[in-house]
């Protein structure tokens, strides 16, 4: 028996975020233009009126990662009924859970992150995160470090298996690139060929600079409602259709769910989950949002979720195409390595947006619904978003 | 930038002390006796907390590589591999492979743990067993 007990109670009114390429210009220029809970704030602002709701509205708030709980709350005057702190689709999971409790009925997502003014190092001696993830800085004597180095290690591996070639692996920063160009507000907008691709220097082999994120300041925030009174809010709520989550902790230092199955396994239980919460398969899907931190993220998700089959992602993207201008689209603003590095956060926006039909030239037409993914370090989650 | 450093949790302390002896000792749980990497404080397979030191063989099979072409550490200037082997007792460790390289794919080599100093310390590094190339 299918669990529905998440479907449809939760849709999202509004969604903002601060100016990445006018931030990404005065960073680079030296310029601090804000900390992390500045950008935090202004992407709230930003939701809010986006959403036609008061500050007063809000009576659930939940932080990202890198955004402080309880001076969030206290910079933007909110003594919240609920609140929290996590990554953005356990932030969109929790406030879902959140709803059906009965706990709140508007929950604001607020997420702020300074890690290019602020020099935040994904790699070397101080590498981020490794308090909370064993694997990103135990190897460090071997000079093991940066999470782009783990996901290298397991798609080597799995380049040597399936054949998967590196012009292939290319399409996926091809394809984003596409769709930065029609994405007013994505950081890489200039629009690159396979052989550039191919061209451009390894950061650790078999990934080139193309296959990794950007590193940019912003902020990011969604603003969900019960779905019984989102209508009275705005006419075009985003409803929640669907949510999954299955980790791989065992052996996670040791790498071997990364090493040995490419995370497969979790992947399959969240599409089984997801897809009968919300009734709707991967044939019903308008375009993807993958959290890709790496390329490489896109053709596992594409086995994963079954769009096509194991083993077979570089034929798919390849010959069936993974871009607006041809086959399934992925990540339609650019995703993390063209449009800006928000950590998912900017994927929820764009799925909620696509399902609005608000996209202007990066419109997937007649979009009903979004399937957004992430495996990130062993924690697959998918979220589905329609109408 | 500065230099790589060992992590070094309670249960990590006595197999660096067998890397200084240039002999590598895991855990092996006295219940079901499966090894465990890193070093814990129980078995992940039975929750028994009770595991023996015992030397492994030092020898396995590549199982991936990488190359790194950023410099991130002092200690490690590119081109430089870091490199995972499945020991024979089971576990995936991550290495840096020394000396002759396979060419083509590493993938299912065999190699045999080495130590040698760096950065002031012993560490493993994995040999290629070409005489038993796959």
């Amino acid at each position: 028996m299918p669990d529905k007990s998440l479907s449809k109670v939760a849709a999202v009114v509004g969604v903002g975020h601060t100016d990445y390429r006018g931030d990404w210009t005065r960073t680079r220029a030296g310029e601090k233009p804000r900390d992390s809970v500045g950008y935090a704030a202004d992407a709230f602002k930003a939701a809010l009126a986006d959403a036609g709701l008061k500050a007063s509205d809000i009576d659930g708030l939940i932080v990202g990662n890198t955004t402080p709980y309880e001076r969030m709350g206290e910079v933007l005057g909110i003594d919240a009924k609920w609140g929290g702190q996590g990554d953005a689709m356990l932030n969109v999971i929790q406030a879902c859970m959140a709803i059906n409790a009965g706990l709140c009925e508007n929950v604001a997502l607020v997420y702020g992150n300074n890690q290019r003014s602020g020099g935040t190092n994904y790699g070397g001696d101080n590498a981020a995160g490794g308090g909370a993830f064993l694997s990103y800085v135990y190897h460090a004597p071997w000079g093991f470090t940066s999470q782009g180095a783990l996901y290298a290690m397991m798609f080597r591996r799995y380049m040597e298996e399936s054949g998967l070639t590196s012009a292939e692996l290319g399409e996926v920063a091809v394809a984003q690139r596409i769709h930065a160009s029609l994405t007013p507000h994505a950081l890489m907008q200039k629009r690159i060929t396979v052989e550039d691709y191919l061209a451009s220097n390894f950061v650790c082999e078999p990934l080139h600079l193309y296959d990794y994120c950007l590193i940019n300041d912003g902020g990011v925030a969604i603003i969900i409602s019960a779905a019984d009174r989102a209508k009275s809010i705005r006419p075009d709520p985003v409803l929640i259709h669907g949510v999954g989550r299955h980790d791989l902790n065992r052996g996670a230092t040791s790498l071997e769910p990364r090493l040995t199955n490419y995370y497969l396994p979790a992947q399959q239980a969240v599409a089984e989950q997801v897809f009968n919460m919300a009734g709707v398969g991967p044939q019903d899907m308008d375009c993807l949002q993958v959290y890709d931190s790496f390329s490489c993220h896109i053709p596992l998700a594409l086995e994963g979720y079954g769009y096509c089959k194991v083993g077979e992602a570089g034929k798919f993207m390849r010959e069936h195409g993974i871009s607006l201008e041809k086959g399934l689209p992925v990540n339609t603003a650019g995703g993390h390595l063209s449009e800006s590095y928000m950590q998912g956060w900017a994927h929820q926006v764009e799925a909620v947006r696509q399902v609005r039909g608000t996209c202007g030239a990066r419109q997937v037409p007649d979009c009903r619904f979004v399937h957004y993914s992430s495996d990130v370090a062993g924690k697959a989650v998918s979220i589905i978003y329609g109408r | 930038m500065g230099i790589s450093k060992i992590v070094m949790a309670l249960d990590d302390q006595p197999m660096w002390a067998s890397i200084n002896r240039h002999a590598l000792e895991l855990q092996k749980c006295t219940e079901c006796g499966a090894f465990r990497y890193p070093p814990a404080p129980v078995c992940p397979n039975d929750l028994n907390d009770k595991a023996d030191w015992v030397p492994v063989t030092g020898r396995g099979e590549i199982i991936s590589w990488v190359v790194f072409h950023k410099k991130y550490f002092d200690d490690h200037a590119p081109l430089y591999n870091s490199t995972a082997v499945r020991l024979d007792e089971g576990p995936i460790i991550v290495t840096q492979l020394r000396g002759e390289e396979p060419g083509g794919s590493w993938i299912g080599q065999r190699v045999e743990l080495v130590y040698a100093e760096h950065a002031g310390r012993s560490q493993h590094f994995a040999h290629w067993l070409k005489s038993e190339a796959a």
